[in-house]
């Protein structure tokens, strides 16, 4: 069989949100935020289950780059079929970035309060909301 | 017998309050449509969430977590009715309330203590009414709850539950069943159920042919996380639920106020239509009387 230059295998992907599904189709490479570190992805990747935390998601599908801000989730790929648990994606050309400065204002004081000893709320939890929040105006300011 | 006038004005407030329960009605059951359009976007992630729990689980022996520990001795019990912020939805407040009140008295024959925690302003309201201590309320977004109110409801439940502050979390909230019907439903959230990790009926074949996983960080660590995000999404499909029998069921009771209101205003009308035609009458006796008087 004549391979043709530069046919790219792709694989299934999913990237699910509770609101519903932000991607869902064929893709050709996924860059993922991992708990110890980005993780790329081609098709035929090794079985991987794998924490994220908040972070940018790149995926490649038809060529081109599309970028989401997305919160902690989970990340399994297993028989070129990727799916993508995170509570929530939002697709860079669509941030609010009003919306997430005042996230960001809101995180940072609720912090504060945490360090003070005021507020009973899950650090780690804050943090990633945190980092959500700043993500979603990094990714948006990039474009 | 009321005068024409009397009628005509109970007529025009009932057209009134026709206007707002048919107002409210389609309003009900525009909400309703989102509400149900939001159940069926979860439902995919929270499927995926469970196998990828399941599938964590097998790469763990261990099962020492702290959200799974079910605890012997019963010595506190929390109890979390899901009700709504607003009335006039029928019975859908009362019914949850009750549930929630009978389940108490249950606890305390058992011999354990109960801690309130509760969503929506009619069951905290209710409650305080009845001098029950609540250890927490939500309020304010029974009506299109997020995402991010389950996390805050699921941080309360594990950190009472954690600090063994109770030894169990009831959850009472209406399972959304049609428009038409919901039913009540008690939900032990807390501990998470061990069965729940445990697999339906898989073939060794089948799980040789999804290969080994490599998992990023430890297996462990990873269900460690799960858990929590597990109780999160368990909160929130029944908020979403709660939400949608609640428009379900206002849009019942207004459907049915339209419609009561709509024979009270044929009814009225008859009643009325009686009143003009009998002062006709007498109007025309009178006259008639008058007439006869004066050829005498």
């Amino acid at each position: 069989m004549a391979t043709q230059e530069g046919a790219v295998r792709t694989f299934d992907l999913s990237l699910v949100t509770p609101e519903g599904a932000a991607f869902e189709g064929e893709a050709e490479m996924l860059i993922v935020p991992g708990a110890a570190g980005e993780i790329g992805i081609l098709a035929r990747h090794a079985p991987l289950v794998a924490m994220l935390k908040a972070g940018e998601i790149r995926v490649k599908a038809g060529g081109q780059w599309q970028a989401f801000a997305a919160g902690p989730g989970y990340f399994k790929v297993q028989q070129d079929r990727a799916l993508v648990l995170v509570d929530d994606a939002v697709r860079a050309e669509e941030i609010d970035v009003e919306e997430a400065r005042r996230e960001l204002a809101e995180a940072r004081a609720l912090l504060e309060r945490v360090d003070a000893g005021e507020a009973e709320i899950d650090r780690w939890q804050l943090e990633q909301r945190l980092r959500h929040a700043e993500n979603k105006l990094a990714v948006a300011g990039r474009d | 017998m009321a005068t024409v006038q009397d009628i005509k004005r109970r007529l025009r407030s009932v057209r009134n309050t026709r206007k707002i329960t048919k107002a409210m009605e389609l309003v009900a059951a525009a909400k309703l449509r989102r509400a149900e359009a939001r159940i069926a976007a979860l439902r995919p992630y929270a499927e995926r969430m469970r196998e990828l729990m399941i599938g964590t689980a097998r790469a763990t022996p261990s099962r020492g977590f702290p959200l799974l520990e079910a605890r012997e001795d019963l010595r506190s019990v929390a109890i979390l009715p899901l009700t709504g912020d607003r009335g006039l939805a029928g019975a859908f407040n009362a019914q949850i309330v009750r549930r929630a009140l009978q389940l108490e008295r249950e606890v305390r024959a058992g011999g354990a203590d109960v801690r309130w925690v509760v969503a929506g302003k009619k069951g905290r309201s209710t409650l305080r009414f009845r001098r029950y201590a609540i250890e927490q309320a939500w309020v304010d977004f029974t009506d299109r709850p997020t995402y991010a109110d389950a996390v805050a409801i699921s941080h309360k439940l594990a950190e009472l539950f954690t600090g063994r502050e109770v030894d169990r979390v009831v959850m009472v909230y209406n399972h959304y069943v049609s428009p038409l019907t919901q039913t009540v439903s008690v939900e032990d959230v807390l501990p998470i159920p061990r069965t729940l990790l445990e697999e339906e009926e898989k073939s060794a074949y089948e799980i040789a042919l999804e290969g080994d996983f490599i998992y990023e960080p430890e297996p462990e660590e990873i269900l460690a996380r799960l858990l929590p995000t597990y109780l999160e999404t368990t909160v929130y499909r029944a908020l979403l639920e709660s939400a949608a029998s609640e428009h379900g069921a206002r849009m019942t009771a207004m459907r049915n106020a339209s419609k009561n209101a709509g024979e009270l205003i044929d009814s009225l009308t008859l009643d009325m239509n009686r009143a003009r035609q009998s002062e006709i009458t007498q109007e025309i006796l009178e006259v008639v009387a008058g007439a006869d008087a004066l050829t005498q």
